[in-house]
């Protein structure tokens, strides 16, 4: 067992775990965030998508130990006061959920790119979320949400 | 007619609980005193197989290994035929078949019991080539034939049609086994209810069909048998079949605890079917002013191991094969094959995603001996409201194919880049 | 050497169980305590829309919108079979089995209304938000909520069920009516082929797409970006690897199903001719949208270079292998 502490959605937990736990298994299993998904294991699909110190991650690639002292968004934490990030808004009015299984890892993708890059070109959108597969809508509903939510973000 | 719902964009009522990670999935359910279970399945494509679960119920932390000698009713499932046992019992006949279920307190206890698994394979003569499958003397997956079926469609005289025919196309196509790849590995649990009724939470496309099987295996009346669909992640075809529900279902029902299963991406290519390979043998011949006058094709689908929707897949080939168009004399024969490839089952298109790839070939083909662009070929031989198919069946009603085809002529400029190409 | 082409692919589809199969959708609706309306019915949401066009199916014949009704489709012990999710058949026969059940819902809400109102007749009775509305005396009016409370010891419920029409075909002739109905489209695809490397690049696409009638054409729209997508994987990169019976392409990293980066916009035209047996006119479109685009590829992948490529997948080796191969013929 190794004790880590970490920031996570702006609550500090100081836990001990295996130390053989990779980062999603810490959030599923034991802070109990599912809507960090797995989809490959891999670090081929992005489903595992975590924003770490201001970079998205794989969460099945990082080893739970690696996290100590590290501050992660997952997507709980867009969720503020009630009020969805403008990223969530913009998928749901583009209509760019289907199944839904890689939309977290996606929207947080969306954010990473959009915080770094407020005014990205449709190939760095493409680029930007490349890294994280969905089998069902074709990507195209994600990009005129990524500039919808780029209006959003704007605004506030 | 004035609508006020229907044709509006309606936003999706799931997408505000899918886009803040609240929607739940099967693998984001956790029980009290829920333990966990692993799959062992066949690395062989056709073997007698025994199994020796003796040393893998000794690791510390394991419940019980489930085998077929476990499944209190029928050991068999399969949405037309029951050709799939819920365990291999004597033989395995592909790679990725059930053999065993572990269930342990834990993941880690689940994963030593599987590393002491002790399966002896003995290797049958196996068949991979559904044209080799289709012979007498190949090895028979199930029963005395490997043709599970064959469709025949007969209209006209093909005779005639090659006579009024000044141009022929002959080709022979190949469509792949796919992947569905939805992004949602399956996943589920079960357990038990006070009043004896067994619960299976799963991704499924059919909740009603999954009772139905989970009841006959178990032994159970339907009523006892509940199935709770969550959130899907994705499907295409490949959650038709049955994959964890019985064994699930099974292992809650004895050890009275719930049972977890989540499959990793390399075991859900394993678990669930795959699109239907087919080879294609088409000939396709029209006249001289570019009418269609005969079609005959063959088609052979790989079914795999199992039959699935062998059948209805081979059906829809079959009927879909002369593509959208009228042709007065046609002959198709479509045949689906059990072979020892991983098995195919229903896959978005369902025999009709395969049957384009040959005859829109075909079509631009012929369009080309005629001199003709690909648009005008067509545009003189499709479906119109009352044409009839090559199975005499009548569109009566919204059959707006020339209008898709105008629309994106029109807007791509089809006509007009072909004309300037030329 | 770098040489565009272009190509058509065109399609028709049968949706439903098909050849004589009964293929049987059944639906409940039922007025709740507050007013609401629950459907309940078996009909799965894959991610394709299927319980947001089905409430908006029933919102439109009750008068209401999406928020004022339960979709109850997860528990078999709550919620009457209506087949599969798959055959491209929710929208159809699941979406005509809710629609019955409405309407004979609405019938009953209406006699309530009738004895409540103190009318003679239900003729003239009109659904309105939520309301039961005499359309020739708009004040003779009598609230869903307001009828929950009243017969509230009382389970308002109607059933409705659908049945679709197809024919078991001759066993020796195929002769017969084996799906129905069937739902069209068509698209072009214009590519770019390097014949050096045999890579495939999409650059244009316009894709036209029957629906009969679109009950949500933002969802519509969806579903063809997202067969489009699939298509483009089966039509150039997807391999299984399988050798002896083994998949060896068993993973996402070996396994490659198209980004972000491979897909294209596509300009999406939804055709509408409403199908006189459907709900609204609506059919499924749900498989229909994989099927015209892998044959657009192949058709403009020989309108760039000359050569017809009758196997899938065109990954780049195998280009390159029909490229030589042809070079040799020649």
């Amino acid at each position: 067992m190794v004790d880590i502490s970490l920031t996570v959605n702006d609550r500090l937990y100081e836990i001990s775990i295996d130390e053989n736990m990779r980062l999603i298994d810490v959030l599923r299993d034991e802070l109990g965030l599912i809507g960090t998904k797995e989809g490959c294991g891999e670090g081929e699909c992005g489903a595992c998508t975590v924003i770490m110190d201001g970079e998205i991650v794989n969460s099945c690639l990082v080893m739970g130990f690696q996290a100590n002292g590290s501050n992660i968004v997952t997507i709980e934490g867009l969720k503020k006061d009630g009020k969805l990030h403008p990223v969530q808004r913009a998928y749901i009015e583009a209509g760019a959920v289907q199944c839904g299984f890689c939309i977290p890892g996606m929207v947080l993708a969306t954010k990473a790119l959009l915080d770094k890059n407020p005014n990205p070109s449709d190939e760095e959108i493409r680029e930007g979320i490349s890294g994280n597969l969905c089998r069902c809508t074709g990507y195209n509903k994600m990009l005129v949400a990524t500039k919808k939510a780029m209006v959003y973000m704007k605004g506030e | 007619m004035k609508l006020n719902m229907v044709g509006k964009n309606i936003i999706r009522v799931d997408a505000e609980a899918k886009v803040t990670g609240e929607a739940l999935y099967p693998q984001d359910i956790y029980l009290d005193n829920m333990v966990y279970g692993k799959t062992v399945r066949s690395t062989k494509p056709h073997a007698y197989i025994k199994v020796d679960i003796r040393e893998a119920e000794k690791v510390d932390g394991v419940l019980k290994v489930f085998t077929y000698k476990d499944v209190p009713n029928k050991n068999e499932h399969g949405v037309v035929l029951k050709d799939h046992e819920v365990f291999a019992s004597r033989k395995a006949i592909r790679v990725g078949e059930p053999i065993a279920f572990i269930v342990a307190e834990t993941v880690r206890a689940c994963e030593e019991a599987y590393r002491k698994i002790r399966i002896d394979y003995e290797e049958l003569p196996a068949v991979f080539d559904p044209i080799e499958a289709m012979k007498e003397d190949a090895p028979k997956i199930h029963g005395d034939s490997n043709i599970i079926y064959h469709y025949k469609l007969r209209r006209g005289d093909i005779e005639e049609g090659k006579k009024k025919s000044k141009y022929i196309v002959e080709n022979v196509y190949k469509s792949p086994m796919v992947e569905h790849a939805f992004l949602q590995p399956e996943a589920g649990l079960a357990y038990v209810e006070e009043d004896g009724t067994v619960v299976v939470v799963i991704a499924t496309q059919y909740p009603h069909y999954d009772r139905e099987e989970v009841a006959i295996n178990l032994g159970l009346p339907e009523e006892k048998v509940k199935i709770i669909n969550t959130n899907v992640g994705g499907a295409f075809g490949a959650r038709e079949d049955i994959t964890a529900q019985i064994h699930l279902a099974l292992a809650a029902m004895v050890l009275k605890r719930p049972v977890k299963v989540i499959y990793s991406r390399e075991e859900s290519f394993l678990a669930h079917s795959k699109r239907h390979p087919m080879i294609m043998k088409y000939k396709t011949g029209a006249d001289e002013n570019g009418y269609l006058q005969y079609m005959e094709a063959e088609i052979i689908g790989d079914a795999g191991a199992h039959c699935s929707w062998a059948m209805n897949v081979l059906r829809k080939a079959g009927v879909h094969a002369t593509g959208p168009y009228v042709i007065p004399h046609v002959k198709v024969d479509s045949y689906a094959v059990y072979t020892n490839n991983p098995f195919t089952g229903a896959m978005r298109g369902f025999g009709a995603t395969q049957v384009p790839i040959a005859h829109e070939q075909q079509m631009d083909a012929l369009a080309e001996k005629l001199g003709m662009n690909p648009i005008e070929f067509r545009m003189k031989n499709i479906f119109r409201k009352g044409s009839i198919t090559a199975t005499g069946q009548v569109l009566v009603d919204s059959v707006p194919l020339d209008r898709c085809i105008e629309a994106v002529d029109k807007s791509f400029k089809f006509s007009q880049l072909w004309k300037e190409g030329k | 050497m770098k040489k565009r082409g272009i190509g058509i692919g065109v399609s028709f589809y049968g949706t439903g169980y098909g050849n004589g199969f009964p293929d049987i959708s059944r639906a409940k609706a039922r007025l709740l305590p507050g007013g609401r309306i629950g459907i309940y019915c078996g009909v799965t949401e894959v991610g394709q829309g299927a319980k947001t066009a089905m409430i908006q199916i029933g919102a439109e014949i009750l008068g209401l919108t999406e928020k004022d009704i339960d979709l109850i489709h997860e528990d078999t012990s709550l919620m009457p079979d209506s087949g599969t999710a798959a055959a491209t058949r929710q929208t159809y026969n699941t979406g005509n089995a809710i629609k019955i059940a409405c309407e004979n819902l609405r019938s009953k809400l209406f006699e309530k209304a009738k004895v409540e109102l103190g009318l003679n007749s239900t003729a003239g009775l009109v659904l309105d938000s939520g309301e039961v509305v005499l359309s020739i005396f708009p004040q003779k009016r009598i609230s869903f909520k307001s009828l929950s409370e009243i017969y509230k010891d009382e389970i308002i419920e109607a059933e409705g069920e659908f049945v679709a029409q197809t024919t078991t075909m001759d066993p020796e002739t195929g002769q017969g009516a084996p799906y129905w109905p069937y739902t069209f489209n068509a698209c072009a695809v214009e590519v770019e082929v390097d014949t050096n490397t045999g890579i495939v690049n999409l650059l244009r696409a316009t894709f036209a797409q029957d629906a009969g009638r679109a009950v949500n054409p933002h969802l519509l729209e969806g579903q063809m970006d997202g067969g489009f997508a699939m298509a483009l994987g089966y039509a150039l990169f997807e391999d299984l690897k399988l050798e002896k019976g083994v998949i060896k392409n068993n993973r996402f990293s070996k396994y490659l199903i198209p980004t972000a980066m491979d897909m294209i916009d596509v300009e999406k035209i939804i055709i509408e001719d409403p199908e006189m047996t459907a709900p609204y006119g609506a059919k499924g479109i749900g498989e229909p949208v994989i099927i015209p685009i892998a044959p657009a590829i192949l058709n403009a992948i020989y309108n760039a270079i000359g050569i017809r490529i009758t196997e899938l997948p065109v990954t780049p080796e195998n280009l390159m292998k029909a490229i030589r191969e042809a070079g040799v013929n020649k």
